[in-house]
């Protein structure tokens, strides 16, 4: 695992040694080919995990999401280039260093084998976003959206850190291989329904859960691009992650203990899908379609069936590359018109035909067009959900067809109609554009063919 | 082991390479319309030959071609079903579609854009292929998905347009709301039969199906516009005329038909769904039989009764006669898709006038789209001998001595009859009498492209249900014998409708005008549906996001409770708590004070 650490960290003193001209290539090249180097994680050949050292070790849970990560920086640097080309060297290099820690962080979060130094790396991803919000954030409300992700995220995560303390004085360990085999159920009282609690809350902010969730538009709306891509498509998916890890020792309380967030999340993904129908912000309104989306993955996790599991999974992964891709043409609309406003973008396929096929394939992949990841994604926890109670399917269908309706509605606003004469002399798009737009479909379309690789540790 | 599955599979897989090459850039932009049309005329030919082979013996196939993945004890490939009803309907679809690429090189030659619009229509028909010979529900999932999202981009082609766009939302949600049942279906055979092979399920022949018949009825109902989802039919009009022919007549409207002639094993023995089939299909095919007969657009008089037609279809597979449904698809398509291009010729003839009140007297101006119009019509009223004679007409006799619900059956009838009523109002209004359209126009159609296409078709019209349903086995028999006048029904309501839609449309020259009937209004506002379904519930709905959804749960509550509140109480306790209030002035002013006192009394002291 150090081989792919180490070079990450590596990427900070690269930035600071570069030249002027080459920061943005050699960090891209060279984040890129750690990502290749990653995908060999990929390949898991058996069914437990790859134990590295004590520290480290990947399963076909956390290895998707690892390379999801590791093949997300080089993105988030391409797209980054054009809202950086004013700033002063220094600060391009400052924040190239921010994406590197965060992608640093992130990797070792994902791989860590122990829920404390989980924890800690946990925590320590808020750093370097919370810097990349609040410092490069393009308003003023940028700083009130940085106080409510700290905060909300925060106030989640610290009852965790009681919980994990007092779990390791009961059980000795909280290895993640060690929990698998030493599963001691948990006796039935009060002070464990808060330990589930203290657990599960710190993930279900992250998620965010319905309710929870006000940090996320508001973060997402206000962050650079590169803060919004990272935070749609991998800090969310902590959360996802911690909750399929940390649920393996909640047993048997997350029987009971489920049934509120479930009824919460399926609310909330309708309610969040209604308000999508509403907005006229479009990274708003792509925030509150992940809160949708990850309601999803939280009913998948309570679940807790094997189909669930595989369908949380794939919806994570697909859902990553769904609304990064999203929001970098949300990007690149806002930087033709500058602003976030989708009705004074419309009639944009006039005059930029291939951003519309790229916007076409993003909203298509974004309402589960089969056979993409994110229909086997969703599929799979709508079977899931169906099983465990036949009724939730008319809240499913609802979500489906609002989810069709708010990306489609998105499409049109955006790219039909008659042209407004404002946009008359925007710049054609860049081919930096359309290789950072590539880059997302094509995982997006060969993950398609092969699905197995991100079904996660049920497979 | 004969030719038969390669055959067929590289007459499907011939269609991919027009995409191919579009992606490979091989081809130069200006042939690249006329290569697409070349290419699916090769597929046609060459699905002939499996077609054949399969009359013949009558030997039905399963392909199983790529392992895709295993789910646990789900197994899912790549499988094609090559049995009747996708041997037959290929071969329908592919000639189908054949002549309306040609169509569309006429129809869409002043296109900047007519490139992708053959790329569209090619991959929409790959959709349809999937569709068609999927063998299991994953696969046709896709191919069902497929077609929608195709639709949706064919409707909305003209995407400067308002109404395009709105109606090509309108398809979606519309298939969407049909998507449930198909995805409930789905779960529920997951569920039950661990299996998403169509032969499996069969096999195992599960009891109890009302739930997933329920669940594949909705997904019909989506698609195939039945009542309830049927506005977005006419409303798709807006797309160009090819695509009212391709998708909205022949191919993409029928796979809700197609998908309940699909589960029909699962469907015979359950008597609620079929009755619940039949009423669906009852109302369906007189209410849009109405819906068609007051209207003035032409292109709309043909969607309404291309939603007649399903309706009709429906019926069938409600009295449990899912070949003669089968047979009524492949026959329908031949004779709808040349009525559709026979308007589009019209209305493009016409500088794009679809009113058929400013038509009038085109038989000399344009003598064979009347020809063929004339034909189309007199084929779709189920006249002796023309193409839908064969499908319809043993339709409504089957129906007639059958022991099912007399009331859907009257419906039928009466639907039966107005479908005479709105053709001869087309015939009468756009063919006959005096011209109404502009004097400067020019008309011409004396193109090869559309003599060609619609030539095809118009022998397809005579001769195709001769052909189809001399090859058809039905597996329920349907009466052979019955009392003349049985026999006599449908011609006797369908010359009837006729002759009083004649006298009628003569008439109305010598009445005076009058205000509008509420019947009229019923029809003409097409029973009021959209007028109400398409503004309370939506309005409710959004009305609903913004202010309780967005103002309410997610501005008020939940901002102001949880952060706003806090942020606020600790402001003020600590306001209340500190004792340093901030007030520079007053603090240096008694500074000042106290300083100078002191001085004063200190100076005063000596």
């Amino acid at each position: 695992m150090l081989k792919i650490i180490i070079p990450t960290i590596m990427l900070m003193p690269l930035t600071w040694l570069s030249k002027k001209n080459m920061i943005w290539i050699n960090t891209t090249t060279y984040s890129l080919l750690i990502s290749l180097i990653s995908l060999s994680l990929l390949n898991q050949p058996n069914n437990n995990s790859l134990n590295f050292s004590l520290m480290f070790f990947s399963d076909p849970l956390s290895a998707p999401l690892l390379v999801l990560t590791t093949w997300l920086l080089p993105l988030m640097l391409m797209a980054s280039q054009h809202h950086l080309s004013k700033e002063p060297l220094i600060r391009k290099k400052l924040y190239i260093t921010m994406l590197a820690m965060l992608q640093t962080f992130l990797i070792m979060t994902f791989t860590a084998t122990e829920l404390i130094s989980f924890y800690i790396l946990f925590e320590a991803t808020l750093v370097p976003t919370l810097i990349i919000i609040t410092r490069w954030g393009n308003q003023t409300e940028r700083l009130n959206a940085g106080l409510y992700f700290l905060f909300y995220t925060l106030v989640g995560s610290l009852p965790l850190l009681v919980a994990l303390i007092s779990i390791q004085s009961l059980t000795g360990s909280l290895h993640f291989l060690l929990i698998q085999y030493w599963n001691q159920a948990l006796p039935d009282s009060w002070s464990n329904i808060f330990l589930w609690l203290a657990c599960m809350m710190a993930f279900m902010v992250k998620m965010p859960l319905y309710g929870l969730h006000l940090w996320l538009p508001k973060a997402h709306v206000e962050a650079p691009i590169a803060g919004s891509m990272v935070l749609a498509a991998i800090l969310l998916k902590l959360g996802g992650y911690g909750m399929l890890r940390i649920t393996m020792m909640l047993n048997p309380q997350t029987n009971f203990m489920a049934y509120p967030f479930l009824m919460l999340s399926l609310w909330g993904m309708i309610m969040t899908s209604s308000i999508c129908l509403r907005q006229t912000d479009l990274k708003s309104l792509i925030a509150y379609s992940s809160v949708s989306h990850m309601a999803l993955v939280i009913v998948a996790v309570l679940i807790q069936t094997p189909w669930s599991y595989m369908g949380a999974t794939a919806l994570m992964i697909a859902h990553g590359l769904t609304s990064s891709m999203l929001f970098c043409l949300a990007n690149s609309n806002y930087e033709r018109t500058h602003s976030r406003t989708m009705i004074l973008a419309r009639g944009l396929q006039t005059l930029l035909p291939l951003m519309a096929a790229w916007w076409l394939l993003a909203s298509l992949t974004n309402l589960a067009l089969p056979p993409s990841i994110n229909l086997i994604g969703e599929l799979f926890v709508v079977m899931s959900s169906f099983s465990w109670s036949n009724i939730t399917i008319i809240l499913m269908g609802a979500n489906i067809t609002i989810t069709a309706l708010y990306s489609l509605y998105m499409l049109i606003t955006t790219q039909r109609g008659k042209y407004t004469h404002h946009i008359n002399s925007i710049k054609p798009s860049f081919t930096r554009e359309n290789a950072l737009m590539a880059l997302h479909m094509t995982p997006l379309l060969l993950l398609s063919l092969n699905p197995k690789i991100i079904l996660g540790f049920t497979y | 082991m004969n030719m038969f599955s390669s055959l067929m599979l590289a007459s499907l897989s011939v269609l991919t390479l027009p995409i191919m090459s579009s992606i490979l850039n091989t081809h130069k932009n200006s042939t690249y319309p006329h290569h697409v049309k070349n290419i699916i005329s090769y597929a046609f030919i060459t699905s002939l030959v499996p077609t054949m082979m399969f009359i013949h013996s009558g030997q039905e196939t399963i392909i199983s071609n790529w392992h895709w993945m295993t789910i646990q004890t789900l197994k899912l490939s790549l499988s094609f079903k090559l049995d009747y009803f996708s041997m037959i309907f290929v071969p329908v679809a592919l000639f189908v579609t054949w002549s309306i690429m040609e169509f569309s090189l006429w129809y869409m030659h002043s296109d900047p854009y007519i490139t992708r619009f053959f790329k569209y229509l090619l991959t929409f028909l790959i959709t349809m292929m999937i569709l068609v010979t999927a063998n299991n529900l994953f696969q046709l999932f896709i191919g069902w998905e497929g077609v929608g999202i195709m639709s949706f981009l064919l409707i909305g082609w003209w995407y400067g347009r308002t109404d395009a766009n709105t109606a090509a939302l309108q398809a979606i949600l519309y298939n969407r709301i049909g998507d449930i049942g198909f995805i409930m279906a789905m779960a529920w055979f997951l569920f039950n039969t661990n299996t998403w092979d169509l032969q499996q399920i069969f096999m195992l022949d599960p009891n109890l199906t009302n739930l997933p018949l329920l669940g594949l009825l909705l997904a019909a109902t989506g698609k195939s516009a039945q009542f309830g989802l049927h506005p977005w039919l006419p409303s798709a009009m807006e797309g160009p005329t090819p695509v009212s022919a391709l998708l909205h007549s022949s191919t993409m409207v029928v796979a809700g038909v197609f998908l309940l002639i699909r589960f029909h094993p699962l469907m015979e023995n359950n008597k609620t769904i079929q009755s619940l089939t039949l009423c669906l299909g009852a109302i369906t095919t007189l209410f849009t039989a109405i819906c068609a007969l007051t209207q003035n657009d032409i292109k709309k008089i043909i969607a309404f009764s291309t939603s007649s037609q399903l309706g009709l279809m429906i019926v069938t597979i409600g009295i449990n006669q899912p070949y003669l449904a089968f047979l009524h698809i492949c026959t329908h398509a031949f004779f709808k898709a040349m009525l559709f291009m026979c308007s589009g010729s019209i209305i493009h003839s016409l500088n794009d006038e679809q009113d058929i009140r400013k038509m009038g007297g085109l038989f000399n101006a344009m003598p064979f789209t009347t020809t063929s119009l004339i034909i189309g019509s007199l084929a779709l009223t189920g006249m002796p001998f023309l193409t839908g004679f064969y499908s319809k007409d043993l339709i409504i006799e089957t129906a007639n001595t059958s022991y099912t619900n007399a009331w859907a059956l009257l419906m039928t009838l009466i639907a039966t009859s107005l479908t005479a009523v709105y053709s001869t109002r087309i015939i009468f209004f756009a063919l006959l009498g005096q011209p109404r359209f502009l004097p400067l126009t020019t008309i011409n159609e004396n193109n090869p492209f559309l003599i060609n296409s619609i030539k095809r078709l118009l022998i397809g019209s005579i001769f195709a249900g001769f052909f189809i349903s001399n090859n058809i086995y039905p597996t329920t028999i349907p009466e052979m014998t019955m009392p003349i006048y049985m026999k006599l029904t449908a011609l006797t309501v369908t010359i009837l409708g006729f002759t009083l839609a004649l006298e009628l449309s003569l008439i109305t020259h010598n009445l005076k005008l009058e205000h509008p009937t509420n019947m009229f209004k019923f029809s003409n506002l097409l029973g009021y549906y959209p007028t109400i379904m398409h503004r309370l519930p939506p309005l409710a709905n959004l009305s609903m996001s913004q202010k309780s959804a967005s103002l309410l749960l997610d501005s008020i509550w939940l901002e102001n409770i949880l952060p706003k509140s806090i942020s606020q109480f600790q402001m003020k306790t600590s306001i209340l708590i500190s004792t340093q209030k901030g007030q520079i002035k007053l603090y240096f002013l008694s500074f000042l004070i106290t300083l100078t006192l002191s001085m004063l009394l200190f100076n005063l002291h000596e």
